[in-house]
């Protein structure tokens, strides 16, 4: 395969905006529940951060900064997040069976305030599963080459 | 061979014309684009009765005997109290009792009017509980997310297994010589 031509304006131009994609999409992962956004949206912004790097650098870079084992491992970790949540709040709701009815779970002492703080977990959750699983797409279809 | 498809052909056609001819004939009931007193914003109408004396005992906040036996033939739950909208004349809301925890039990269910000799009974649609009391169940601002994540929580949990499985399904394909 041939070297692949390096372009510094490329390169650092990137280098400086993934760091602030990635705070733009935890920003919009943790203010889902107050303004617009949420766990799907800050997931795919999260992503798209790889993607830059991939396109900037070089895909092995990339992958050795984001490696398949974690990879697969994120993206079942938010989905187990989110039904652990809901599992968690059938322990708490004694013999009520409110499955994903985040009250019951003791973060506060309010109900509502409960409801909230279990929907900003969930939200993690959800931004979790979607970045990875959104990465690992985009590093399988890429690395077909090789 | 030919002839078969011919006949397909004039089934086709004539399927067409009476699948099109009942959705001219259905097209008179569908609410307006931008109603907002459509069925599924607002309410839908259950049932009309004919009017005696029955608004002045609504507004006395009394529940009329032909509507509760009307309502309670059909099934539908016994409304509690009777309170006169704030906003039109001719108005009411009809009040009932649910069944959760940590929640008032009474919850607005029933909409009451006048219409000429007719006392019309609606039924509140789930988006008027969803916009009216939702901040004050959730602690959220947000519509929309506490909609996503709070009152659809189990269709977003679904959401995001299609996500995964998806993903799943992409390593499987593309990544079959290599160890997962």
């Amino acid at each position: 395969m041939k070297e692949k031509e390096r372009d510094v304006i490329v390169e650092t131009v990137s280098r400086v905006m993934i760091p602030f994609i990635q705070l733009f999409a935890l920003y919009v992962i943790i203010h889902g529940s107050g303004g617009p956004g949420g766990g799907f949206q800050g997931g795919v912004v999260f992503a798209s951060s790889f993607i830059l790097f991939v396109i900037a650098f070089d895909i092995l870079g990339g992958r050795k900064r984001f490696p398949e084992s974690i990879n697969t491992t994120l993206s079942s970790i938010g989905l187990y997040i989110y039904a652990g949540i809901g599992l968690l709040a059938i322990i708490f709701s004694r013999g009520m069976a409110q499955y994903l009815n985040y009250g019951f779970i003791p973060f506060t002492s309010h109900f509502q305030e409960n409801r909230a703080l279990g929907m900003d977990f969930v939200e993690m959750g959800i931004g979790i599963t979607v970045m990875a699983i959104i990465a690992s797409i985009f590093f399988d279809l890429a690395q077909k080459n090789e | 061979m030919g002839k078969e498809i011919k006949k397909f052909r004039i089934i086709t056609i004539c399927l067409i014309i009476i699948i099109c001819t009942l959705f001219i004939y259905i097209a008179d009931d569908i609410p307006n684009f931008g109603d907002p007193n459509a069925p599924p914003i607002k309410f839908v109408e259950i049932l009309r009765v004919e009017l005696n004396q029955e608004s002045d005992l609504l507004d006395q906040n009394k529940i009329p005997y032909q509507l509760l036996s009307e309502l309670t033939n059909r099934g539908f739950p016994i409304p509690v109290r009777i309170e006169k909208s704030s906003e039109y004349k001719d108005e009411w809301n009809g009040f009932i009792i649910k069944e959760e925890p940590h929640y008032e039990k009474e919850e607005k269910y029933y909409f009451i009017k006048k219409e000429d000799s007719f006392l019309k009974v609606y039924r509140y649609a789930f988006v008027v509980r969803w916009i009216e009391k939702g901040l004050k169940e959730t602690a959220v601002p947000n519509m929309v997310t506490y909609g996503l994540a709070d009152y659809r929580g189990y269709d977003t949990l679904g959401e995001t297994t299609v996500i995964f499985t998806a993903g799943v399904s992409v390593i499987l394909l593309l990544r079959r010589k290599s160890r997962l």
